[in-house]
């Protein structure tokens, strides 16, 4: 079965160049991916999914309707996103009588959710599609030193991500390597940045995101890379306001995977509008240069 | 004075039998990365704890719980803690009790926009020049559809103002 985008919100509505360079390996490698019209935000998973677990499967479910219904499976920008329709899944797939409540609820809108599509995020399939990434690798990304941060919805819950292993993950260090950089090891990595929790209480959120600078820091990191908006901004738009309260001197550009891999394959920098990122990156391209 | 609600507990252990399973050893609060950078002010296993006794009025956190999952991952005794966080905060929500405004804020624009953050004039610009597609949305009388199927704006108490 073939795939389309599931986009989610903070891509297309304020990130748009992640998506451009998502959308430029994929044709680089050859992997085609449709567009999917009329999907609404997953919803998600740290936000509005918190506040009632029937409108979460009801959402959730529409969405999933609308790729079986145009029979592809989902290919997510997101890993929030990805976590919310794995377990919305998940859920319904395995509990008969929530299935059946849900589908009451669908059936207000003429839908009915019946289970047979599947949900990647898009790190999962750059990842099965490693060797093809090396292959077409122009200008490898030598001597840089990359943090990754492979983020919470990525990996956990593995009951239901059923994916890289939750606590020790390897597959985004091992998809640096294949730009031909070097993965760093820090303390932290497998932490949160501390996004979902800016909802209620920023400082919390905002000492979080130190302690993993911090730790990035310490083990001579160049730049971070994320496979996830949340993260993303986390790390891109707070590293100046962590400055002035702690005050430290952190100045990471943060990079998207497929923004490092997209330069790796040797994609024309203009077309990935990477004059976007507010930590500016011509340091690291003048570095990789 | 603490009130005892056994019933607030047999609701949420009726959700989500896993807190059952809890035998307050703590590994959840240590790899909590919310409970390390407030000393343990926000208590993971503090929140079991006071669900398990049925101590309904001793819920102020949960909603600093940051959804990473580590302790879901961690825990021995295979509590989905963050399941049990997300029935709390529902029932919060519920009873009409205050929540997070940004919360509310969020939805709002879900049921508005359909999404969270709606596509402005300069971003669908910024689209174009960057050879992006148009993003068609769901359809807003669809959704609202669905949503007053599932009763959500009265649950979230949506045209109440919050703090």
């Amino acid at each position: 079965m073939s795939y389309s985008y599931f986009l989610g919100c903070v891509i297309p509505g304020r990130l748009p160049f992640l998506e451009a360079s998502a959308r430029r390996i994929f044709e680089k490698i050859g992997f085609k991916v449709g567009d999917q019209a009329k999907c609404s935000c997953c919803p998600d998973p740290t936000g509005a999914a918190q506040l009632d677990h029937e409108t979460f499967l009801a959402l959730g479910a529409r969405n999933l309707c609308l790729f079986e219904e145009s029979n592809n499976n989902i290919l997510s920008l997101c890993s929030g996103c990805t976590e919310s329709l794995k377990t919305v899944k998940h859920i319904l797939d395995n509990d008969d009588e929530k299935k059946k409540e849900i589908n009451l609820k669908l059936k207000v809108i003429g839908k009915t959710y019946k289970g047979d599509i599947d949900i990647k995020h898009f790190a999962e399939v750059l990842y099965e599609n490693i060797e093809k990434i090396k292959e077409k690798v122009k200008k490898p990304l030598k001597d840089l030193k990359v943090a990754g941060h492979p983020g919470c919805h990525y990996l956990r819950p593995s009951e239901i991500i059923n994916w890289d292993d939750p606590l020790n993950p390897k597959t985004l260090d091992e998809l640096i390597e294949a730009t031909g950089a070097d993965p760093v090891e820090y303390n932290l990595k497998n932490d949160c940045c501390g996004n979902p929790v800016e909802k209620s209480d920023k400082d919390i959120s905002l000492s979080i995101l130190e302690s993993k600078l911090k730790s990035m820091k310490e083990a001579g990191a160049d730049c971070i890379t994320c496979v996830c908006p949340a993260c993303y901004q986390q790390f891109d738009f707070n590293q100046r306001e962590i400055n002035k309260i702690f005050n430290t001197d952190y100045n990471f550009p943060v990079f998207y995977i497929t923004e490092l891999i997209a330069l790796a394959l040797g994609i024309d920098t203009e077309k990935l509008g990477l004059n976007s990122h507010r930590i500016k990156v011509n340091d690291i391209l003048q570095k990789i240069a | 004075m603490q009130m005892v609600d056994f019933e607030f507990r047999n609701e949420l252990i009726k959700e989500d039998f896993s807190l059952n399973y809890c035998y307050q050893c703590g590994t959840c609060s240590s790899s909590c990365p919310v409970a390390f950078v407030t000393k343990g002010e926000f208590n993971p296993r503090k929140i079991i704890e006071q669900s398990l006794l049925g101590l309904k009025d001793q819920k102020p956190n949960v909603w600093l719980c940051c959804t990473c999952q580590m302790c879901v991952e961690e825990c021995p005794q295979k509590v989905f803690l963050t399941e049990i966080f997300e029935k709390i905060k529902n029932k919060i929500v519920l009873l009409g009790e205050p929540y997070p405004k940004t919360f509310k804020m969020q939805a709002k624009s879900i049921i508005e926009n359909g999404l969270a953050i709606p596509l402005t004039q300069p971003i669908i610009r910024r689209r174009d020049q960057l050879g992006l597609p148009k993003v068609e949305s769901a359809n807003i009388k669809e959704l609202k559809k669905l949503l007053d199927a599932t009763d959500f704006e009265k649950k979230i108490k949506i045209h109440e103002v919050s703090k």
